[in-house]
């Protein structure tokens, strides 16, 4: 019996099938070496926190209508320290409450880190896959566009485009987008030259697969991780960068958005209120720290040539 | 040989990679719209917007404008900056060595704290003052240099009062005469003491603040590195010699090590140089970066262009130069064997 | 260590420069603690080249680096044993090195015990010359030497004193530096360069480097892999210490190489009369050199005796199984060195 099930597997089933059943034992195997790191385990913890801080902020704190983004005015409690009845981290100069700053911030934050970071995934895994399959001149062209975007300062090119295409959070979306999506595609391209090479990719050639099978089965999924430890680790530095253009001054005033609070917090502080900006940028500090800890978790787990390094 | 040239190649790839940086932020500031506005009064009437604009070549298409733009730069003009009302020409230069002062002041703390905490915690492996430094490292990677620096002026500056902001005492600055643009230099050179102890004392809180993120990725890289090296043959090698764990820590490990670090020390020199822009803003730093914030805020397109192409140059020479060394430093790199 | 040494006199012969007694060497790894070494106990007489013998990772690396103390610990514990070590130079003191601290340790390393290691390229500093590395060795341990050479025996007292030691001992901080950059201790200086290069050039000429002087001023990666080995050598037997330590000395080489290298250590060792420990994993190469032998095997050594009978006579079971290998890769050698022959 057992014989004649082993033969039908073989037979019916595709051979990529087992080869998913190996990478989820692997995968869980990852899972656990993964949770074995207690810095790691510290910064999920405090991503947890956060994306759940972000999901309930409408339970945590009542939304200010119409637009619960904007900041709600209290004017008449205006500059109140913290533990002011009904404003537990303190107001602004503008009668913000900080704490309605802190946790709309992090669905703000959530949304934005989000949305940048699929966004620049997808863009920068479709162009680092077509340098690296289609090689040749394809290749050295998108790679000197690479160049080109590298050799500019992250901060001020997005600076530069947030500032071209005027103040808006919208537009520092698109601004990050366009900054962040070349470190993708260098990986992607890298992935793929390498991998490519392998001998199971030629195996999966002599048995007649075809250049979209062989990307889809083996090559995409194999270039899984280095992206993944990307995506972690922009997922914070997003809101870093993002948080420091809206400090500037880039997005519109008054949302709750941490940058923005402490812009704004910064107008009090030589009056000795220090808690209006204190406490928006902890927020951003604990944010890129936990996904930069996970991050460094992931890639000492997935290289194991930098475990070494810690 | 080959150091010469994959020198030579990079060197030949320099100009065409300013070229392309400049094409796409000359396409991105015209996306924006015609930065015709910045010439502009409320008195003119159409006929003057007319002129104004032919005057500027506005009226053309995108690539005419680029190449005037280009003819431009050669003939050292650099365009109009509507935040300075001058042209940027000639408020550059001043600025320019303000930024550059704070840059390296930041840089020589981030270099010197980097290396020794990184030192010190990699002969220390998983002892205490490992793992405060570790905390520090990691944290000033994920450290908001905006929020580091408000965290420093409420705690400097407003509770203990140790420290100014600002870049000098007017009084004092005014006192000496600016041959080079920087300050410290400048006092030195006009050998007064009153005003080189204004300007260092000027200088310490943004220096600290924006080396702060700096000096731990320095601090990181050194710690890794030498570690590894410790674990090197020649390590045990150089022991079994009899020599002193000072000697062989800092003659054989630490070079080694420092090889690596030097490409990391190149990469937070860009690191350092985005950094101006916030540090300038929160310390009220008379340099290029707070120009740039106002000018990104009023739509100065002149200024951002400058400001872009300016860094972007200056980051991708240090790049080179980095690399240089690196080749030079690296013995390990096998030049036909 | 004078008592240790009395009081356990009639076990340690005046024949021998070294006893191991019962040496336990344990790792902490992940599953657990490992016993790397356990229980291991030899002599090596004086004069002689003693082999150890066994295959990678049974613990002989680890046994030769406990002589120097230079088990990394932690992971590493030695958890038990004794090596006892006659010192010649002073008066044939007999101390424990296991329990000595870091400065004796230091005083015996690369001056009375020296030690050779496996890959050359590895044991070599990629970022200093041939000079700065071997000079190392006479800075440390020759001063009087060097400054009776440069004749500056006079100024040893006083403050240029001071600073040339340190420059010796490589303690130089900035204002040191300083100092040694302008007159008059500049001049000193170079005149202790220049004893020292004459130290290097002698000791470089002695494992027959070519062109020593300009061999000198190279780095590690400049030089072929025996030339590598041969600076090791030379840097270990620079201060003619009482035993040497060769761990796997030929195995990073090629085999027309090795032989030359093999030769070399022979001639020297004669020359010196240094006793060798030698550790290979190579039966048939140690049975051309070694006197006597000591197999190991898990942590144990298995086998001891003078490695012609223990080659003709095997007792132990892994022994057998040892020679049988290593008269594989024999058969391999000769081949490659005839076809070496008849080519040139």
């Amino acid at each position: 019996m057992a014989l004649v099930d082993q033969k039908k597997i073989i037979e019916n089933e595709p051979i990529y099938d087992s080869a998913f059943k190996v990478r989820l034992t692997r995968n869980l195997e990852i899972l656990s070496n993964v949770l074995a790191n207690p810095t790691t385990v510290i910064g999920l913890i405090i991503v947890i926190l956060m994306i759940s801080m972000a999901l309930f902020a409408p339970i945590i704190t009542e939304p200010n209508t119409p637009d619960p983004y904007q900041m709600p005015r209290d004017w008449k409690a205006a500059r109140s320290a913290p533990f002011t009845p009904g404003h537990i981290l303190g107001t602004t100069n503008r009668g913000g409450d900080v704490f309605y700053g802190v946790v709309w911030g992090a669905r703000t934050s959530l949304k934005l880190s989000l949305l940048v970071v699929s966004l620049t995934l997808v863009v920068g895994v479709i162009i680092g896959s077509i340098a690296g399959i289609a090689g040749g001149k394809i290749d050295e062209v998108l790679m000197r566009i690479v160049d080109v975007f590298l050799s500019i300062p992250e901060l001020i090119f997005a600076l530069a485009i947030a500032a071209i295409l005027g103040p808006s959070f919208t537009n520092i979306i698109l601004a990050l987008v366009v900054v962040f999506w070349v470190k993708y595609a260098r990986i992607m391209r890298a992935q793929v030259i390498r991998i490519k090479q392998r001998e199971y990719v030629d195996a999966a050639k002599i048995m007649g697969a075809s250049n979209l099978q062989i990307y889809l089965k083996d090559i995409l999924p194999n270039s899984f991780s280095p992206v993944m430890v990307q995506a972690t680790l922009d997922m914070g530095n997003i809101v870093l960068v993002g948080a420091t253009l809206s400090f500037i001054g880039l997005s519109e005033a008054g949302i709750a958005e941490w940058g923005v609070l402490v812009s704004e917090g910064q107008a009090g502080i030589s009056a000795g209120r220090w808690w209006a900006s204190t406490f928006p940028g902890l927020m951003v500090f604990l944010w890129a720290l936990a996904f930069n800890l996970v991050g460094d978790g992931l890639r000492d787990v997935f290289d194991p040539r930098t475990e070494t390094k810690r | 040989m080959q150091i010469k040239d994959y020198i030579i190649r990079r060197l030949m790839i320099l100009p065409f990679l300013i070229l392309g940086t400049s094409i796409i932020v000359f396409a991105l500031t015209r996306i924006g719209g015609s930065p015709i506005g910045i010439y502009l009064s409320h008195e003119m009437n159409p006929a003057e917007v007319q002129e104004m604009k032919e005057r500027f070549h506005l009226d053309k298409p995108v690539p005419i404008q680029y190449f005037y733009w280009i003819k431009g730069v050669f003939q050292g003009d650099l365009g109009w900056s509507g935040v300075a009302s001058a042209p940027v020409v000639d408020v550059f230069p001043k600025k320019f060595a303000a930024t550059m002062e704070l840059a390296i002041a930041a840089g020589i703390v981030a270099v010197s704290l980097g290396i020794a905490m990184g030192t010190f915690a990699g002969a220390r492996r998983n002892k205490l003052s490992d793992h405060i430094i570790r905390v520090v490292s990691v944290s000033g990677a994920s450290m908001p240099l905006f929020w580091f620096s408000i965290l420093l002026l409420i705690v400097f500056w407003v509770w203990l009062g140790w420290f100014p902001i600002g870049r000098s005492d007017p009084n004092l600055f005014e006192a000496i005469a600016h041959p080079t643009g920087f300050y410290t230099i400048d006092a030195v050179i006009a050998g007064n003491f009153a005003a080189f102890k204004d300007a260092i004392w000027h200088l310490v809180m943004p220096a600290v603040a924006l080396g702060y993120g700096a000096t731990a990725i320095i601090a990181r890289m050194m710690r890794s590195s030498l570690i590894e090296e410790l674990q090197e043959d020649y390590v045990d090698a150089a022991k079994a010699k009899g020599l002193a764990e000072n000697v062989v820590l800092k003659k054989h490990a630490r070079r080694n090590a420092l090889v690596p670090t030097v490409t990391v020390i190149g990469l937070t020199f860009g690191f350092l140089l985005q950094g101006t822009v916030v540090a300038e803003i929160i310390f009220r730093w008379p340099g290029l970066g707070r120009w740039m914030a106002a000018a990104v805020l009023r739509g100065d397109q002149a200024t951002i262009m400058t400001y872009v192409m300016f860094t972007s140059i200056l980051f991708l020479i240090v790049n080179l130069v980095v690399d240089v060394i690196y080749a030079n430093l690296d013995r390990r790199v096998e030049l036909g064997d | 260590m004078d008592q240790d040494g009395t009081s356990n006199s009639n076990s340690f012969s005046n024949r021998l420069i070294a006893s191991v007694e019962d040496l336990k060497v344990y790792f902490h790894s992940k599953k657990g603690l490992l016993h790397s070494v356990d229980g291991v106990s030899f002599d090596i007489v004086d004069g002689e080249i003693m082999g150890l013998v066994g295959e990678t990772g049974c613990g002989k690396s680890v046994t030769a680096r406990s002589f120097m103390q230079l088990v990394q610990t932690p992971p590493g514990v030695i958890a038990g044993g004794k090596i006892r070590f006659k010192s010649k130079k002073t008066g044939n003191q007999i101390v424990d090195l296991l329990s000595l601290t870091e400065n004796q340790i230091r005083e015996l390393r690369g001056e009375r015990i020296a030690m050779i290691f496996q890959d050359p390229g590895k044991a070599l500093n990629p970022g200093l010359t041939i000079r700065a590395q071997i000079a190392e060795v006479f800075q440390e341990h020759r001063e009087n030497d060097v400054f009776e050479k440069a004749k500056l025996s006079h100024v040893l007292k006083g403050f240029i004193g001071v600073v040339l030691k340190k420059y010796m001992r490589q303690e130089t901080n900035l204002f040191i530096r300083l100092l040694l950059f302008f007159p008059p201790i500049r001049s000193y200086k170079k005149k202790l360069d220049k004893a020292i290069d004459k130290l290097v050039t002698e000791a470089l000429a002695e494992t027959q480097i070519p062109n020593p002087e300009k061999v000198m001023e190279r780095y590690p990666h400049e030089l072929s892999g025996g030339m590598k080995q041969r600076v090791m050598i030379a840097q270990a037997i620079a201060c003619n210490p009482d035993l040497l330590i060769a761990d796997e000395p030929t195995t990073a080489l090629d085999v027309i190489v090795q032989a030359r290298i093999l030769d070399l250590i022979k001639e020297l060792q004669k020359r010196h009369k240094t006793s060798v420990l030698y550790i290979s994993h190579d039966l048939s190469l140690v049975r051309k050199i070694c006197d006597r032998v000591a197999v190991m095997f898990a942590g144990k050594i298995v086998e001891t005796g003078n490695s012609d009978d223990i080659f003709k006579n095997p007792k132990h079971p892994y022994t057998k199984g040892l020679i049988r290998a290593s008269f594989m890769t024999h058969e391999r050698g000769k081949l490659e060195e005839i076809d070496g022959i008849n080519a040139t």
